[in-house]
């Protein structure tokens, strides 16, 4: 069962698969009639067997919708693992430190200065 | 992912709202910890909080739209909203600063000799670099029409090299600038001339650095296939806002180079 958001009623209607909404575009199912069988194509070169090699790089998108659309509950900012805890610890510990260095220097700063 | 039966994004809770509320604690004290002891260790621990926090934040709203599907239409029509709220306080801001201009230079008190520009200011030539600055500005606004069209039309290659064009005219623009300071015949502490034209035109600078950075990151994630012709807000927000910025050294130019000098 496919959705789409309806424009008239504001909430979610049912809806045929190419017109859900999908933010990378659905592709087409599986074909529903098989290819023409081509016989005695002669052996490629291997620069010749990929025409669809793309432009500074493949699309890696469906991939990385994998990873972060799994469902375990883990928030977007934590999703990809390792990478993600080291930066976000190490936010944290200049949050946390900053903040109490922060509220000593005021402190000092405070304090009448010494003739 | 959960089954949900409406539209909208019900966010993940995140920390970096908190480590940005004390990234800016942390700037306003370094501040003035810099201006009365000549410490900079807060104000540049204030900084490295500031860009982390903004490049982990930007990310994760990267992530929710393209990789979750969380900005579905009426989620995108929200972000169409607060973009142009924030352009709006943009042309706010700005407007103070033109007000500030014209307060000074339609009615010239007498300590500035009563005309503009004032008694001893040697403004710059708008025939010269500024013009060309008007042109190079004006080009990039070409390209990143140019860059949405090819989004639009799935056409890979020349969003990338349009993209790579504006950003490279924006750096053109930024140079050009930073030329014009450094031969600039007068200064900041020049009175109300120096006042009125390095602080509209130093924030308008500073607008088309954030503007181009924006667009760096449009293209980065052009070359990874963030966008599709029928998706790419984040795209047309960058756009948007170079729009307001090309619109901005406009009326700079107009205003303060040339009826100015």
């Amino acid at each position: 069962m496919y959705y789409k958001f309806s424009g008239f009623t504001q909430k979610l209607t049912g809806s045929a698969p190419m017109a859900a909404y999908c933010p990378q575009g659905l592709r087409p199912g599986v074909p529903a009639e098989s290819p023409t069988m081509i016989f005695g194509t002669p052996t490629k070169v291997v620069s010749e067997a990929s025409p669809t090699v793309e432009y500074m790089g493949a699309n890696r998108v469906q991939e990385f919708q994998r990873i972060f659309q799994a469902s375990d509950s883990v928030p977007v900012h934590l999703k990809r693992g390792v990478p993600d805890r080291l930066l976000y610890r190490t936010t944290m510990a200049l949050t946390v430190g900053g903040a109490l260095y922060c509220m000593v220097a005021l402190y000092m700063a405070a304090q009448p200065r010494n003739k | 992912m959960a089954h949900q039966a409406h539209p909208y994004h019900m966010v993940d809770p995140s920390p970096w709202p908190l480590t940005g509320a004390v990234a800016a604690l942390l700037m306003t004290s370094g501040l003035a910890i810099w201006f009365h002891f000549h410490s900079t260790i807060l104000m540049l621990l204030g900084t490295v909080l500031l860009v982390l926090t903004i490049c982990q934040w930007w990310r994760d709203v990267v992530r929710e739209g393209t990789f979750q599907g969380h900005h579905t239409p009426p989620a995108q029509k929200g972000l169409r909203y607060g973009m142009i709220l924030f352009i709006t306080s943009e042309v706010l801001f700005f407007a103070g600063f033109f007000w500030a201009f014209y307060h000074s230079s339609l009615a010239p008190t007498p300590e500035l000799g009563g005309f503009w520009p004032p008694a001893g200011i040697t403004p710059l030539d708008p025939f010269e670099v500024p013009l060309l600055n008007t042109a190079v500005l004006l080009a990039s606004g070409v390209t990143v029409t140019w860059a949405h069209h090819s989004i639009m039309e799935g056409d890979r290659k020349q969003a990338i090299h349009s993209l790579t064009l504006t950003i490279l005219l924006g750096g053109y623009f930024t140079f050009l600038q930073a030329l014009e300071y450094y031969e600039a015949p007068f200064t900041i502490a020049d009175g109300v001339y120096g006042a009125t034209f390095f602080v509209a035109t130093g924030f308008h600078g500073l607008h088309v650095i954030i503007g181009s950075t924006f667009l760096a990151v449009c293209l980065h994630r052009q070359i990874r296939h963030h966008f599709t012709s029928t998706h790419h807000f984040g795209f047309e927000a960058a756009a948007w806002y170079w729009h307001f910025v090309d619109v901005v050294w406009l009326f700079l130019y107009i205003s303060i180079y040339w009826w100015g000098s």
